[in-house]
């Protein structure tokens, strides 16, 4: 019998953190630098609710720049009013993260010979208009006609002063944008292109460094846009323009029937369910990093990856406690009414992970609702032997445990219970651990052999370590 | 070798299934391909002998008969008769395998009875919407359909074949092999031409590269539909201009349901929303209606 025990949360690493690149360009949009500031900007993560034709769209803030040089530009299907925009609080994706990341558990190995007894809105637009064109030196309003650029929305939420332009020629749209001193990568007007053709609007943000003062924010809080359109997808080409190499996105998806998949681009799972050896549990980050890569090789470079699909209604085992209705909302989930108990919330998590680059993700992200409401984890197992696992060990504590009296043929058969489980039981299970992290990571079998003989404990005199030596011959 | 074409394509539709259940890491559930399978079959079955007896009765009818009452036959006789009418009926098992298959490869569903049902609905479908003895809707998207909008149980995956090259190429060879035996080309020629040409009209528009272009069009579902759903002989138009017309509307259907209304599952929504007019297209252009050929040793002629 094996005792599950999930490991506390501090084990559960919030991968994302860990294992992304720093890129300059990332997400659905772009951050743009008004100077050649250093931009660092790790994965982007994304929380996407969605029921019927309505979304919000949470984008997760983690520009590590200065404040002051920030600007984001995405594409949006339709025109934003003010009351469709908020700023929501950073924790509920960390909350979202932490709930759903790929998890490490543990198990225990009992006793082997065992007998058995018995928000802040401005709500003057033009007030912002005139503080940004005060700002811009007077370039900020008066071109935007000549260059077919329309302002369909001007208003300020939270700490950020938001822009809704709308636009006839991106060459119009890329001139007025770096005239505003938004500076966009080369290479850009050619996609704007194809989002202005598409009829789709542009969401621009700034950072409003009055407002973020006062705030006492240490960081910027996410941007969360409501709005209704039939599309359902996420535009990454934008991101794309400039990119060095592969980005990282991170999307969290709430919907109440089941699981999305993307629609234009193969999903597929994580490598799940896997025994890995004990060690990984001081390096479990590096590991699912890696893992990740390897995946991310084999399957061509050109899929999403499902790290996670669960019902809301429960987990088991939880890497974190479930999301509260509170949090539900933060995260942008409209269709629940107040007063329902947790097993009555009828909201399904996906979490897809996607690295892309321009080669092999031409298209922008599309995604569907399906009826699947499979449960999936990324999930990896691993197991503590008992290490007191020997024979003279095992017959003196059942002997205590039946007073001092065991019979020849009890004694024998506990012999061969601990002989059972320390020939066969666990040099088997290492081996499978060992072909396992090998076959996930690419990392060498005899080092990881190696590795478990000196870092894992286990019943002594040991077959495993006989066979593979700790030291490296 | 294989004497009948549609033994190519039920060959190649189960080599295209154990693909995906090898490589794909589908959701894919060899259960739910046995209840394809077995519904088709049975529902086949089922409904031959119900027709076959029909129109069996009728043709007895017109011959002279006895009064009943002189030669009443004995109720076991009957009964004998009867079991050995059924035992008789030529047992179709082609077409509703190749429909079970398309519906495996097509169709996910969560709970097994949904695919009973769009097995049912399919093979039904051929034997209730009929015109002039020539069904209208091909089955395997009748079922899907069904599937799809009378249950919250069923979905299609049109991203889980991926683009790859390797995949296209094998449809295309396999699809081309059946099409010759088969003799409609043509449909799938004309329809994912004219689809090529309008996402390139779109693309061009868009002032995209040529890459989007080629990823949109590279998608195995798009290709299997093409391949192996559109082509059905017996449910679309019999005259060649009909078909190419009937191709080309497809095709604009698939396009505008997909771009303008952003249905993923807009190539099955056009395919049955079009189906129908292929009555109309067989008034307008009278011509020989298709039989599946035998390839067959010549059987000796009695008489």
């Amino acid at each position: 019998m094996k005792r599950l025990r999930p490991l506390a949360t501090g084990l559960i690493v919030a991968i994302a953190c860990l294992i992304f690149a720093p890129s300059a360009w990332a997400f659905c949009g772009f951050y743009v630098a008004q100077a050649d500031t250093s931009l660092y900007n790790e994965a982007s993560q994304v929380i996407i609710a969605r029921n019927g034709d309505r979304t919000v769209l949470t984008m997760a803030n983690d520009y590590q720049g200065e404040v002051q040089d920030f600007a984001l530009v995405v594409p949006v299907p339709t025109v934003i009013q003010q009351e469709q925009v908020n700023v929501a609080e950073s924790t509920i994706i960390d909350r979202l993260d932490a709930f759903s990341a790929p998890r490490l558990v543990e198990y225990f190995d009992e006793d082997p010979c065992y007998l058995p007894c018995a928000e802040c809105i401005d709500a003057d637009p033009s007030a912002t208009i005139d503080r940004l064109t005060e700002e811009s030196g007077g370039a900020f309003q008066s071109p935007a006609e000549a260059l077919g650029v329309t302002i369909e929305a001007a208003f300020s939420a939270g700490e950020y002063d938001i822009l809704i332009l709308s636009a006839e020629e991106s060459d119009g749209l890329e001139t007025w944008l770096q005239q505003n001193n938004y500076q966009i990568p080369a290479g850009a007007s050619e996609v704007l292109g194809a989002y202005i053709r598409q009829d789709m609007k542009f969401f621009v943000a700034k950072v409003n460094l009055d407002e973020f003062d006062q705030s006492g924010y240490q960081r910027l809080r996410p941007l969360q846009i409501a709005y209704a359109s039939p599309r359902f997808m996420l535009p990454i080409r934008l991101g794309m323009t400039n990119a060095q190499g592969p980005q990282d996105l991170v999307v969290y998806l709430l919907t109440s029937q089941g699981q999305v998949e993307v629609t234009n681009y193969r999903t597929v799972e994580v490598p799940s369910n896997l025994e890995i050896p004990l060690f990984i549990k001081d390096e479990f980050g590096p590991f699912y990093s890696e893992l990740f890569q390897r995946s991310y090789d084999q399957r061509g470079r050109n899929v999403a990856f499902l790290e996670y699909a669960w019902d809301l209604r429960g987990c088991d085992p939880c890497a974190a406690d479930p999301p509260s209705l509170d949090e539900m909302r933060q995260a942008g989930i409209f269709w629940l009414e107040d007063d329902l108990e947790p097993w009555e919330f009828n909201v399904f998590i996906t979490r897809l992970h996607v690295r892309y680059t321009r080669d092999k993700f031409p298209e922008d992200l599309t995604f569907q609702e399906t009826n699947n409401r499979r449960l999936f984890q990324g999930r990896y197992v691993m197991h503590h032997t008992f290490a007191n696992a020997n024979e003279q060990a095992c017959i003196a504590r059942q002997m205590d445990s039946y007073g001092g009296t065991l019979s020849d043929g009890e004694i024998e058969y506990l012999r061969q219970l601990n002989q059972n489980y320390v020939a066969h039981t666990v040099p088997e299970r290492f081996e499978r651990e060992s072909k396992n992290l090998a076959r996930l990571t690419g990392r060498d079998l005899s080092t990881i052999r190696r590795r478990i003989s000196a870092e894992v404990p286990q019943p002594q005199p040991s077959i495993w370590q006989l066979r593979y030596p700790p030291q490296l011959p | 070798m294989l004497r009948d074409a549609r033994d190519y394509q039920i060959l190649f539709l189960s080599l295209f299934l154990l693909l995906g259940l090898a490589t794909r890491d589908w959701t894919l559930k060899p259960a739910a391909i046995g209840v394809a399978i077995a519904t088709c079959l049975l529902t086949q079955f089922i409904f031959s002998v119900i027709y076959g007896h029909r129109s069996g009765s009728a043709s007895v009818t017109s011959d002279l008969q006895l009064p009943a009452a002189v030669l009443r036959p004995p109720r076991w006789l009957s009964v004998m008769t009867g079991l050995r009418a059924v035992a008789s009926q030529p047992l179709t098992r082609r077409s509703p395998l190749i429909s079970a298959l398309g519906l495996s490869l097509l169709l996910r569903v969560a709970q097994l009875p949904t695919m009973a049902l769009a097995a049912f609905v399919a093979i039904a479908s051929k034997f209730i919407c009929k015109v002039e003895g020539k069904h209208f809707f091909n089955p395997a998207n009748l079922g899907i359909i069904a599937a799809l909008t009378l249950t919250h149980d069923a979905w299609v995956s049109p991203g889980q074949w991926g683009e790859e090259v390797w995949y296209a190429l094998i449809f295309i060879g396999a699809g081309g092999m059946v099409l010759k035996r088969v003799g409609r080309w043509d449909t799938t020629a004309a329809f994912l031409g004219s689809y090529a040409l309008l996402e390139a009209g779109r693309n061009l528009y868009l002032g995209w590269t040529w890459d989007v272009w080629l990823h949109r069009l590279s998608s195995g579902s798009l290709l299997l539909f093409a391949l192996f759903m559109v082509t059905d002989p017996r449910s679309i138009p019999n005259a060649r201009p009909a078909r190419l017309i009937w191709a080309l509307s497809l095709a604009g259907l698939t396009f505008i349901l997909r771009n303008y209304f952003y249905l993923s599952t807009a190539v099955f929504w056009a395919l049955f929303l079009l189906s129908p007019l292929t009555i109309l297209f067989d008034r307008l252009w009278q011509s020989e209606r298709f039989n599946w050929k035998v390839f067959a040793p010549h059987k000796p002629v009695v008489g």
